[in-house]
């Protein structure tokens, strides 16, 4: 192919060069606010490459990506409220505001550390897996699941609410100190929280990146496509559907979890149907069918609504709803695409034997 | 157990499920006719509250006359976002469902701007403002007079859909657009016209929704993911919102006596997931309907 | 000896319409059957009842001495059946290389599948079935930019790809040349020695070159089943179909 975009080898080196620009600003940034701020973009990052993969790659708008996101943070901020107590006072003190006066089976794993980050990061995938693969099953697809979805998350968002004995009802969880794990404690504001973040980051994005061009990814692609059509040729696209959607939800579990070591904070506004929308956006304004575009729409959204957003205050979500109106009705395929078709402008330029038709509206999303 | 509270938990049930009819039924229209994911719903509800609260505000109209006024003006709206939006997606089913989210933040925001972030209130007329005993269940007069026009509206609705000339059309373009077209049937208007029906509806359902509750620029989030429920469920027709909103809304009303209100959403939420999972089609697929 | 594709009494309904009405035939390994009959016959519906993307309402149906009614029809194309439908159905938003790599489809397990970067044998598969398909200047073009023509050799491509023991071409010819149909005929000719066709076809010169047997569906039921001179010969044939492509 003439474009570079499409070229294997390019596409690495952008992300070894995205990747490095972030690896180095610990080194350059001594603000720990600052810090701590890009590293909740991290996680808004992560949370925009599990709608990529899903959706982008997998064809499945999932609206409820809140559920995986919001299960894991709760997990961690169980598990990090668990470190605070002891022996002489076992139980988290918002249980006692509302009479529990022993500490619920639910809570009891929590006790521990590790056994509690594994079921923060466990639970969430399996529900995406058990839910997934009742609704592949069932042939549930396009706008029918992302309602799905959007009703399963109603369904957390309330019942996370009522339990409030359990889940600290709408005031959630504050967890009072940082995350302590194997003796060390991560202080949110440090380089290590920075770095751990960055390290989920890179490790979700290259796996993410690997398995769009594994034969799976490519199988997936296929069922995006025309996924009748994929199953003559002895494809189960309800195992494919279920995978991918159960991958992006566990890096949606993890980042649930970056973000509570990183705010020590949890509550039900992390499952509310605005934050999974605003994820899609992320996407979608990005570029859905690229990865990397994708991690930077959460960037360029995010950080424009925290420094636009102090001056714009009351027209920010204006800017947003008509930014994000014009790009679905004139740029589906996101701001990535303006970079596809720049890049193919280039090669068509400089290489008129170029066998590539150009001028074709649909670009293949081959990334 | 006590049978008489029972009873008037099953009364108030139908009180719940003509309000969560009324809040679909604009939504019903759209997508069983054109097969749009209208996310921007909630906000056509909150525009025909707005609407009614501005014409007795400022004009001082009876609040009567505010149900058929908001019904124009949200309608006036929906015919415009159809014309300069909605017409371009229509074959990109869940792009509507994004542009329509994002229509969603800027009428959110925009009313916000205009009207600020504090509560407004709808004037009613005295009578309604009783209440009124049903056996011997105690319920307000207001919950009565929206039964009462959602009842009149499905009956509205099934008129024109199945007696008129414009409802074979509109029936016509579900089942075939092509061959509907051969028959010199503009789709294009069509689907203008049920848009702007269907954002009209929401409208009157935002003049009574904010009597029941208080008038807020997010007022209409609340509604939309519990009125796309009930259109799928009852399979983006008539008769199916009709029966889904009646069955859910005497579930949740049973459900909370037992329990309590949310607890009571959540069991519907999880049932609605289930029922769909094994007749995704809804309870009464219509021949022709796009998916 | 039992026939590789076995149908054992099949009928189907839609509401109160049969659609298929107590249908029957046998298809022999290695010979090449072709599916005639009038437009509504039911041949379609035939297919789509093989290859599970309808359920019967009743009947059996027998591959490879493996009962795959009402299976999934992952399930039966993993048995070994092909199919290239009648609307030719290719991936459109991938390219010529991608839809033949996904049709080479060995290994069809998810998890196994994210782990493969590199499949052995697809090179050398897929330049070849390229070269027989006439797509090799084409591979990295977008499948949904082709001809009518050439979109009909893409999927008979990616069938061949699967490399299936029973192949159903629903009207593989549709919108060919002249050339093109004389190629096809020679290809579907070869492809006897390793594998076995049914072929659904209205053209009966095509029929008459390619068919070791022909089955004839009329409303549903089986109408007649034999040679090409059998069936050509047959007085009730000709009534319902030949007669009515003649008078055409």
């Amino acid at each position: 192919m003439g474009n570079l975009y499409h070229n294997k080898t390019a596409q690495w080196l952008t992300y070894a060069v995205f990747f490095a620009g972030f690896a180095v600003i610990p080194m350059t940034v001594d603000d720990s606010f600052l810090l701590n701020q890009l590293a909740t973009y991290g996680v808004y990052g992560m949370l925009a490459l599990s709608i990529s993969l899903c959706w982008g790659f997998g064809g499945i708008l999932n609206l409820g990506q809140g559920i995986a996101f919001g299960l894991g943070a709760y997990g961690m901020a169980m598990t990090m409220q668990m470190q605070t107590q002891d022996e002489s006072n076992p139980i988290p003190p918002f249980m006692l505001n509302n009479s529990l006066d022993h500490l619920p089976m639910l809570w009891q794993p929590f006790q521990n550390t590790y056994v509690g980050m594994i079921l923060a990061v466990a639970a969430p995938t399996l529900f995406c897996a058990v839910f997934g693969g009742i609704m592949f099953r069932a042939r549930v697809s396009g706008p029918f699941f992302a309602i799905m979805t959007l009703a399963m998350l109603s369904a957390f968002y309330t019942i996370i609410i009522d339990r409030q004995p359990y889940t600290g009802g709408v005031n959630g969880l504050t967890p009072p100190s940082s995350l302590q794990f194997a003796g060390y404690e991560v202080d949110p504001y440090s380089p290590t929280a920075y770095w751990v973040v960055f390290g989920f980051l890179l490790g979700a994005t290259v796996i993410a990146k690997l398995i769009t061009q594994s034969s799976f990814g490519l199988v997936t692609q296929a069922i995006r496509d025309d996924s009748e059509r994929v199953r003559f040729l002895g494809y189960s696209v309800a195992g494919y559907e279920t995978v991918i959607y159960t991958v992006s939800g566990l890096i949606a579990a993890i980042a649930g979890c970056c973000w509570v070591m990183l705010v020590q904070y949890v509550s039900p506004a992390q499952l509310d149907v605005g934050f999974s929308l605003s994820m899609v956006i992320w996407a979608a304004i990005g570029g859905r069918y690229s990865l990397l575009g994708s991690i930077l729409g959460a960037f360029i959204i995010q950080g424009a609504q925290s420094y636009l957003g102090d001056t714009f205050l009351a027209t920010w979500l204006l800017i947003l709803g008509g930014f994000f109106i014009i790009v679905v009705r004139f740029l589906p395929n996101g701001l990535a695409s303006l970079v596809e078709s720049g890049l193919g402008l280039f090669a068509a330029k400089r290489g008129p034997a170029s066998a590539e038709p150009n001028g074709d509206a649909k670009p293949i999303p081959a990334e | 157990m006590d049978l008489g509270s029972l009873l008037n938990a099953l009364i108030l049930g139908v009180s719940i499920a003509s309000i969560w009819l009324i809040a679909a039924l604009g939504l019903t229209i759209i997508y069983g006719t054109a097969g749009v994911i209208n996310m921007a719903h909630g906000e056509f509800i909150m525009l025909g509250a707005y609407s009614s609260y501005m014409l007795q505000f400022y004009l001082g109209l009876p609040y009567l006359l505010c149900l058929p006024a908001s019904f124009v003006i949200v309608a006036l709206v929906g015919l415009a976002l159809e014309r300069g939006l909605i017409r371009y997606l229509y074959n990109r089913p869940l792009d509507t469902l994004l542009a329509t989210y994002g229509v969603s933040l800027v009428l959110m925001q925009g009313v916000r701007l205009i009207f600020g972030s504090d509560p407004k209130y709808l004037a009613v007329p005295e009578m309604f403002q009783s209440n009124v005993m049903l056996g011997s269940a105690s319920i307000s007069a207001f919950r009565i007079v929206v039964l009462g026009i959602t009842a009149f509206l499905v009956f509205a609705l099934w008129l024109l859909f199945y007696k008129t000339r414009f409802g074979v059309q509109v029936r016509a373009v579900m089942q075939n657009k092509e061959m509907a077209a051969s028959f010199g049937i503009n789709s294009g208007r069509i689907y203008m016209m049920t848009f702007a029906l269907g954002a009209g509806l929401a409208g009157v359902a935002g003049a009574l929704f904010g009597v029941l509750a208080i008038v807020l620029p997010t007022m209409g989030a609340s509604y939309v993911v519990q009125a796309f429920l009930m259109v799928v469920v009852g399979g983006g027709s008539l008769a199916g919102s009709v029966v889904a909103s009646g069955v859910t809304g005497e579930m949740q009303s049973v459900f909370a006596f037992f329990t309590n209100d949310t607890f009571a959403r959540f069991i519907i939420f999880v049932l609605i997931v289930v029922f769909l999972r094994f007749r995704p089609q809804g309870l009464f697929a219509q021949a022709g309907a796009r998916r | 000896m039992p026939g590789l594709l076995e149908i054992h009494n099949l009928s189907k309904s839609f509401d109160a319409t049969k659609v298929i009405n107590d249908f029957s035939m046998e298809v022999t390994e290695g010979t090449l059957c072709c599916l005639v009959g009038p437009n509504g016959a039911g041949k379609t519906t035939t297919m789509d009842l093989i290859t599970g993307r309808i359920k019967p309402t009743s009947g059996k149906i027998v591959f490879a001495n493996e009962d795959i009614t009402a299976k999934h029809e992952h399930i039966i194309a993993r048995a070994g059946i092909g199919r290239k439908f009648q609307v030719p159905a290719v991936l459109r938003d991938m390219t010529v290389r991608q839809n033949l790599e996904v049709a080479y489809s060995r290994q069809t397990n998810p998890f196994w599948n994210l782990f493969k970067f590199r499949v052995t044998g697809l090179k050398q598969k897929l330049d070849e079935i390229a070269t027989l398909a006439g797509l090799t200047d084409r591979l990295n073009d977008r499948a949904g930019i082709l001809s009518h023509g050439e979109t009909q050799w893409l999927e008979i491509g990616m069938v061949l790809m699967q490399e299936p023991r029973l192949l159903l071409m629903d009207e593989p010819i549709a919108g060919m040349t002249e050339g093109e149909i004389e190629k096809t005929a020679r290809i579907f000719k070869d492809l006897r020695k390793t594998a076995t066709l049914v072929v659904v076809e209205h053209d009966m010169g095509f029929v008459r070159e390619i068919a070791d047997e022909v089955v004839v569906m009329h409303m549903g039921s089986l109408l007649a089943q034999g040679t090409i001179q059998q069936i050509e010969a047959n007085p009730r044939v000709r009534d319902v179909y030949l007669g009515e492509q003649e008078a055409a």
